[in-house]
């Protein structure tokens, strides 16, 4: 079978496994919360569910693969092959790599039966406390981010009673949405520089405090940046109705062909494209990956983590790769319309069918969210890969001299625009000049051109090597 | 340079560089950022939906793949001509080795990897090709673990009787022992007839039977105007005492 076949039968599993995935959450939270708010008289059962499905389930099943996909896929952006040594000896399946999939079982073997070493000065409970620290807050940022929209969950009958209960995707909706992933994500400092400070050693030390200081300078960065949107959408909760994600649903100009609708939705990455690159710059240096692996560094001082081993090192590492799923989940939900569809979402809404299964409309919603999220996984990987580690003074000088001053200037400009235009017209309109700007510029710029090979360097032996470019009343 | 933005020099290689000023376009970086992530991701897609071309040629692959990784063990890069892989004994046609055990190899071998022991063919044999070589290897071992595969080995061979031309590398083992060849393991590939060979019964004493197929020809041969200097030595006058170059502290 060609191979693109095989890759495309892939995409399919993969998005009707998230398909699968949501339509059981919808179901089980549905009844979750009829029957435990009958029996019990408890709201909230469809949150548990939620937590069960979306953060232990989803996000921590796409953070495992993405150990994988780490590895398999910044081999294919350096023309390698990856992984693919490690085989299951099974009758059909025999010689075949399945893409590298039995490497994650030999990676679980290794670090659950390694031995977690610990240095005898090393403070004993410091040392064992900071992997926790380090993996519980970025998984519990998570609990804000809608996976799908609000619907109508018509339970059946329940002690006799025709029950219809509101289902939220969301693990938890406060009303401080956004404020609970500030306070929590500043959190997740404590666990790294513990590690660094515990384990007594130099470098781990330097690693530590390289990390407690780039995160704690990008949070205000990454506070600010996000700013605009909540203004935008006069919110800080991202579940819900009326939540961030709902709100970008709605469209800015809409066309209607026939019934299908089409049009530009009010996606915060068209409001506020300089909020976007500043929310993903900082959010990307929060999570220590490449460009911003100083505090890792591990061609020089290996980093805050460098005296772990076994599953405690294992927790940094998942906690790096949570870090990744649930940094694309917010990016989804606040910049990339959340669930929502650009395009035909009344059409969709509007189907008899999907009116008395609006489950499985959320089914259909919740898989466009993860498609998003793994699309934005892989721009971080992608990332990861193509750009070099800044310098410690860059990060230090990008944070607080160009990230801090264009969030307050973008700031500005974004509450003068909405001053201007509650609709957020001006806003969208002022976005979309930006990303041209941007789209114009990087089209234009001049291909580098370095090195130049001295074609007719011979000619100019006699006055010395001078370059061809030059005038020649610079001599 | 006058102009502090103009520069040039050189580069190890000799290669010219010039430092332009840079485009404000590249100094704001993010267009550059975003040129970047569009050739990874290039490359990714290539990878990801190309098939890979498995001819070990690198440089003949084709398709939309760009990896050129070999899958080591199922594919292989075959090795250039001339390449010194595992010895092998060369067989005779009889599929006796062609090995007279003169002890040529052992004795120019630097590692010392090479043992034999020489017999003699009886009197009696009744094979004639046999009986025209007297002596024979009884044992002829190659510790294939001190060889360094300097190939002196069938530089030294009078006989050509033990060649590299295996194009294979010595194959891996579990204890040190099989890496010790003995002539079973050794003698093995196609068998070598010369025209020289005692076995071709010659008709006179005069001139073989068989021309020599290859002509044997010393260096310089054949280059017109060559000739060896014959003679030639260096004139010492003995009446003058020899120069000495001193070394003043």
């Amino acid at each position: 079978m060609p191979r693109f076949v095989n890759i495309l039968i892939a995409f399919a599993v993969i998005i009707g496994a998230l398909f699968g995935v949501m339509l059981a959450a919808y179901v089980l939270a549905g009844f979750a919360e009829a029957y435990l708010l009958e029996y019990v008289g408890w709201h909230g059962g469809g949150h548990i569910v939620n937590m069960v499905v979306l953060m232990v389930t989803v996000v921590m099943v796409i953070a495992t693969l993405l150990t994988l996909a780490e590895r398999k896929w910044s081999a294919f952006m350096q023309d390698r092959m990856g992984p693919n040594r490690a085989r299951i000896n099974l009758p059909i399946i025999r010689n075949s790599a399945l893409g590298g999939l039995p490497h994650i079982a030999t990676d679980v073997v290794k670090m659950l039966t390694k031995e977690a070493f610990r240095p005898a000065t090393a403070n004993k409970f410091l040392f064992n406390l900071a992997p926790m620290l380090a993996f519980a807050p970025v998984f519990a940022l998570f609990a804000i981010v809608p996976a799908g929209p609000t619907i109508d969950f018509d339970a059946g009958l329940v002690k006799g009673v025709q029950k219809t209960v509101s289902v939220i995707m969301a693990p938890s909706n406060p009303d401080f949405g956004l404020l609970y992933m500030f306070a929590i994500a500043s959190l997740a400092v404590y666990g790294t520089s513990l590690a660094g400070w515990s384990s007594n050693n130099k470098f781990a030390l330097l690693g530590g405090v390289r990390a407690a200081s780039q995160m704690i300078s990008y949070e205000v960065a990454l506070g600010l940046s996000l700013v605009g949107m909540m203004m935008a959408f006069d919110t800080v909760r991202l579940a819900g109705v009326g939540g961030m994600a709902e709100m970008q649903s709605h469209y800015l100009w809409s066309v209607h062909i026939g019934t299908f609708d089409l049009g530009i939705p009010q996606w915060g990455f068209l409001l506020q494209p300089v909020g976007f690159v500043l929310f993903f710059a900082a959010a990307f240096a929060e999570t220590k990956r490449a460009p911003f692996d100083s505090p890792e560094g591990e061609s020089e001082i290996v980093g805050y983590f460098l005296e772990y081993s076994g599953m405690q090192f294992g927790m940094f590492m998942i906690a790096e790769f949570v870090e990744v799923v649930v940094l694309s989940g917010v990016l989804a939900a606040v910049f990339f319309g959340g669930w929502s569809l650009p395009f035909g979402q009344e059409w969709l809404a509007n189907q008899t069918f999907f009116i008395e299964h609006q489950y499985l409309l959320g089914a259909i919603y919740g898989t466009v969210f993860w498609i998003k999220v793994i699309l934005l996984c892989y721009l971080q990987l992608v990332m990861r890969w193509t750009f070099p580690r800044f310098r410690y003074d860059q990060i230090q000088s990008l944070g607080w001299k160009i990230l801090l001053p264009a969030g307050l200037v973008n700031l500005f400009v974004t509450g003068a625009l909405i001053l201007l235009d509650p609709t957020l017209k001006y806003l969208a309109l002022f976005g979309l000049l930006e990303i041209g700007v941007v789209a114009a510029v990087t089209l234009t710029s001049p291909k580098q051109v370095r090195d130049h090979e001295e074609h007719h360097g011979h000619a100019h032996d006699a006055h010395g090597h001078a370059p061809a470019v030059l005038p020649a009343n610079t001599h | 340079m006058s102009n502090p933005t103009h520069g040039h020099g050189h580069d190890a290689l000799g290669t010219k560089k010039e430092l332009i000023e840079r485009d404000l376009r590249e100094r704001t970086f993010v267009p550059e950022l975003l040129k970047g992530i569009a050739l990874t991701t290039k490359h990714f897609l290539r990878n990801l939906f190309g098939e890979r071309d498995p001819n070990p040629e690198v440089i003949d692959r084709k398709g939309l793949s760009t990896v050129s990784t070999v899958q080591y063990p199922e594919e292989q890069v075959a090795y250039p001509p001339g390449y010194r892989g595992l010895h092998r004994l060369v067989p005779r046609e009889d599929g006796k080795p062609r090995c007279v055990a003169c002890y040529m190899c052992a004795t120019i071998c630097p590692a010392q990897c090479i043992y034999i022991e020489a017999a003699e063919y009886d009197e009696s044999d009744t094979n004639a090709e046999s009986r025209v070589i007297e002596k024979y290897p009884k044992a002829f071992v190659i510790d294939e673990l001190r060889c360094i595969v300097c190939g002196l080995c069938v530089d030294a061979c009078p006989k050509d009787a033990i060649r590299m031309d295996t194009y294979m590398h010595t194959p891996s083992e579990y204890t040190r022992a099989g890496f010790v060849y003995d002539i079973p393991k050794l003698l093995k590939g196609p068998p070598v007839t010369h025209p020289t060979d005692p076995w071709f019964k010659r008709g006179s004493s005069e001139e073989p039977d068989h021309q020599p197929m290859e002509k044997h020809t010393r260096i310089g041969d054949g280059v017109p105007g060559y000739k060896l200097h014959a003679g030639a030595s260096i004139e010492i006058d003995h009446s003058k005492p020899v120069a000495v170059t001193k070394f003043l502290k």
